[in-house]
């Protein structure tokens, strides 16, 4: 199997929002004369989860880039065959010149995560930074953590790594292809 | 030619001055980076530079006041001509012999910063824009440790050891304001084995990491570290070594004396935090490798000096000042002076800008500056008559924002406005400069030259940053100290012979064998890389009088503060029944607290990439007894203001706080009037004309005060 993945460590994640905009500015996703809060697209974002009453709580955060599927509902949805899944890396594409507009690939995907782009009539998302990654570099999410949250790979080696350091791997946030892991629970 | 490629220089969205490396296409900002050759990491307002340098609302020309201060209505004019009234106003002021009538309220990059020399060569004061509570907790750790004040700088999370504790006391680092790189550094820390441990009444994104989260009472750290510090005297874990040497002979006594009485048990019963929690963390102290304590800002302190005072101390009997994972001393870079030196007016001499019954007990207490909200008091006392602003936001985001705008429009008998003439320098309009005759449009932090030399931030230590223009400012933008510098010119040419502020630099420079043009080849940064640790073995003591550590305070004896008093601030007694919450205005990471900045920042009010609205934060439990829900509109009163906002129910905080984000509010901006923001500041009593004892206590009662909530 050839999968490029991201670990994304909830024991680091704080939440930051840092690698949003990060990714943003380099996918030029920004109209920064006229952008509007709550309009701006985003490759990926901040989930948690809150759990406990007080004062015996806790808050885990992760950010929730798109998943690149193993058999991606968002390719299955889209008619103009335009949403691909690369055999050398895994890494799910949507072809901007092959996209017809239809919106069916965001109804259908499962975790919300395709933005679309009104004026142009076309659907965009996360590429895991396809061009940066074949050029030797690391996706923007993974260099601009302010955690160092975020690491990138093969998926197999970073499992293995998780398995080395010791970190648990949540294994229903990770039924696709990318990895969250945490500190084993002290309990 | 339009450059390209990445270029180093700093960041100003938060005082932190991070490092970073701007890529510029064809000229153009494209993205931004924390800088590898410094700690490598910038934050999510950094990244969002981008959305400043390019908003549609940077101010490109000077305006000039045409309605009444506070409807916001100007007219453009020429730069000589804003000039002109400015220098003309100053020399008449000047003239009349009342040149410390001038404040400048200033966030000050360095203790050299032109507009710090333009007021001491001219004579003015400056109000820095910083919090009261840091000035006391500065002016405490001067006092206990001597020499520079360090409490700015937070212990250097890369040099905790295995089984070292972080303390965050009312400290949110992970929300900014260390540098960016403090988050990681304390996730690292972790892993290597070191604890921490966050004491807050909010449970902050730093206590949802922590070993330990100990929701404390508001303000009530100065009685949890007194609890502390008697514990591990009464049970002799002190560093004996450490005290023998280093501090002054008498003051441990004085010391156990006065602790005697401060008992895990009675000041549990001030801060609310079981004694054997007090108990437990003060034996880990005591017996761990090294203790860091971080708490600046974040959420502020109610008495600053008084914590200020306990928290050194505890240091002291737990051995923890510069050493790897304590309290870093600072190490000041040896800049060349740029003779002559002006020095700047004696306030002690001139008198306090401050009002009310302490005005004279004011002058005990060895405050360096006056907080910003002192201005509205001088001005009604006639002791201000130019006010020049920059890079901060007195009419929305200071404590007594009321008074101020009241003040600033209060009119003599002639129907003269008492404050003769309010400048302030912008990148966009601010609610300040509705108020303001004239408006400058000042250059960001990306168009503009700036040396920062100071180790008060967690940048890399003793060292030179340079801050550098990566483009080219929209307009007819000049940066406020390329106006500081001609009004020098004008006013008082002696001690602005140098031609412009790279010039000014370069002399600074010179004594360490570098220039503008040498730092900025050799990548804006110049370290020798080293913190070093126990500086005072090798430079024969601390900066004290005595060279040793003074536990005790004999100046203060008088007003009974030469031990830190364990209360909270009186604000905690007014009328509880009435007002059965406290307030606490606190921070997140997506929000600078001065300035208009980042509250008009689309990605930084965007929900997914920031924060866009303000709701109350309630204790569901709390909550559910009012029969509020989670969204509900709420009516929120303290007994100075009141607002109307959204609810919203968590378990996150003491059921008897309340919590509200600081800075929300504005009337002005295309973004930053957007969402229901509402300012915590209507609901702070202002000191001098509400309160009296806060700046006596150098506090701030953004944490102390009460309010009632209704639906
Ligand atoms: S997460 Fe959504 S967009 Fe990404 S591969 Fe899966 S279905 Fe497609
Ligand atoms: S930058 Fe890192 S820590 Fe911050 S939200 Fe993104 S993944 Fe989490
Ligand atoms: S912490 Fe402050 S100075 Fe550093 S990157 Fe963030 S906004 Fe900029």
């Amino acid at each position: 199997m050839k999968q490029l993945s991201l670990m994304i460590d909830l024991s680091r994640c704080i939440g930051c929002k840092t690698c949003i905009v990060a990714c943003r500015n380099f996918h030029g996703l920004v109209d920064y004369e006229a952008a509007l809060p709550n309009e701006i697209p985003f490759y990926l974002r901040v989930e948690s989860k809150r759990e406990g009453v007080y004062p015996e709580i806790s808050v885990n955060s992760w950010v929730m880039p798109c998943q690149h599927c193993k058999n991606a509902p968002c390719i299955k949805a889209c008619k103009a065959d335009a949403i691909t899944k690369d055999p050398d890396t895994g890494i799910v594409r949507i072809n901007k010149e092959k996209c017809a507009g239809e919106k069916d690939c965001i109804e259908a995907c499962p975790y919300s995560v395709i933005q679309f782009n009104k004026q142009e009539n076309y659907a965009h998302k996360c590429d895991l930074c396809f061009d940066l990654i074949h050029a030797g570099g690391i996706p923007v999410c993974v260099e601009t953590c302010m955690t160092d949250a975020i690491s990138f790979g093969e998926k197999e080696v970073l499992r293995q790594r998780a398995q080395d350091e010791g970190k648990d791997i949540l294994k229903k946030m990770s039924a696709q292809s990318i990895l969250y892991v945490q500190n084993p629970t002290a309990s | 030619m339009k450059k390209n490629g990445w270029i180093p220089t700093v960041c100003y969205q938060c005082k932190a001055e991070c490092a970073i490396l701007v890529r510029l296409e064809d000229g153009c900002i494209k993205e931004i980076r924390g800088n590898p050759k410094a700690r490598g990491k910038a934050c999510v307002k950094g990244m969002a530079g981008i959305s400043l340098e390019y908003d549609k609302d940077r101010l490109t020309r000077p305006l000039k006041r045409t309605g009444k201060r506070g409807e916001g209505k100007f007219e453009p004019i020429s730069w000589d001509e804003a000039l002109n009234i400015i220098t003309d106003k100053l020399k008449s002021l000047k003239d009349r012999g009342e040149a410390h009538k001038l404040t400048a309220n200033f966030f000050p990059h360095s203790i050299t910063d032109p507009k710090w020399r333009f007021l001491d060569a001219y004579g003015g004061f400056i109000n820095t824009a910083l919090p009261h509570c840091d000035s006391g907790k500065i002016v405490a750790c001067i006092k206990t440790m001597g020499g520079v004040p360090n409490h700015h700088i937070p212990p250097a999370w890369f040099t905790v050891p295995k089984d070292g504790i972080m303390i965050m006391s009312g400290r949110h680092a992970f929300g900014g304001l260390d540098d960016a790189s403090a988050p990681g550094h304390i996730l690292d820390a972790k892993a290597r084995g070191a604890k921490l441990v966050v004491l807050d009444p909010i449970f902050t994104a730093d206590a949802a990491k922590a070993d330990w989260w100990i929701p404390i009472k508001p303000a009530g750290d100065t009685a949890f570290f007194l609890g502390m510090i008697q514990h591990i005297i009464a049970n002799d874990l002190y560093n004996k070594k450490f005290i023998d040497k280093w501090v002054r002979e008498g003051d441990f006594n004085k010391l156990k004396n006065y602790i005697e009485d401060k008992t895990p048990e009675a000041m549990s019963k001030i801060c609310d935090v079981p004694a054997a929690d007090i108990k437990k963390l003060a034996t880990e102290c005591a017996k761990a490798p090294s203790v860091g304590v971080d708490s600046f800002k974040g959420i502020m302190l109610g008495q600053a000096l008084d914590f200020g005072h306990a928290w050194t101390i505890f240091l002291a009997v737990t051995g923890n000042i510069d050493n790897p994972g304590g309290q870093p001393l600072p190490d000041l870079t040896p800049m060349t002076p740029v003779e002559p030196v002006p020095v700047g007016p004696d306030l002690n001499e001139l008198g306090w800008h401050r009002t009310g019954k302490d005005k004279e007990s004011f002058s005990n207490y060895s405050f360096i500056m006056e907080p910003t909200w002192y201005q509205a008091q001088a001005i009604k006392n006639g002791d201000l008559k130019v006010l020049i602003n920059s890079e901060a936001n007195p009419a929305l985001t200071e404590m007594g924002h009321k008074e101020w705008r009241d003040a600033v429009c209060m009119v003599d008998d002639n129907d003269e406005y008492k404050l003769e003439l309010l400048v302030s320098y912008e990148i966009m309009l601010s609610e300040t400069s509705k108020y303001a005759d004239l408006v400058l449009p000042d250059k960001s932090y990306f168009e503009r030259w700036e040396l920062l030399y100071m180790p008060w931030w967690y940048n890399f230590g003793k060292g030179v940053l340079l801050r550098q223009p990566v483009v080219e400012a929209p307009g007819k933008c000049r940066h406020s100290n390329e106006i500081f510098i001609e009004l020098g010119k004008r006013l008082v040419p002696e001690y602005f012979t140098f031609k412009d502020d790279v010039e000014y630099y370069d002399i600074q420079l010179a004594g360490l064998g570098l220039s503008v043009k040498k730092l900025q080849d050799m990548g804006g940064l110049w370290s020798p890389r080293t913190m070093g640790f126990r500086k005072y073995e090798k430079n024969g003591g601390f900066g004290t009088p005595s060279g040793k550590l003074h536990l005790y305070w004999e100046d203060l004896e008088g007003v009974n503060q030469a031990m830190p008093r364990p209360g909270l601030a009186p604000e905690y007694e007014v009328n509880i029944d009435k007002y059965p919450f406290i307030l606490i205005s606190y921070r997140t990471i997506f929000h600078a607290g001065a300035g208009q900045w980042t509250h008009n920042n689309p990605q930084l009010r965007d929900t997914v990439s920031g924060f866009f609205e303000n709701p109350v934060l309630i204790n569901k439990s709390a909550a559910t007894k009012l029969n509020i829900k989670d969204g509900d509109n709420v009516t929120m009163s303290s007994r100075t203001g009141q607002i109307k906002c959204k609810a919203k129910l968590t378990e996150r905080i003491r059921p008897d706080c309340v919590g509200l984000v600081h800075g929300f509010g504005s009337t002005v901006g295309r973004t930053a009037t957007m969402g229901q923001g509402v300012s915590d500041n209507i609901l702070i009593p202002d000191s001098g004309s509400t309160l009296d004892w806060q700046d006596v206590v150098g506090g701030e009662s953004h944490v102390s005060t009460r309010v009632r909530i209704e639906k």
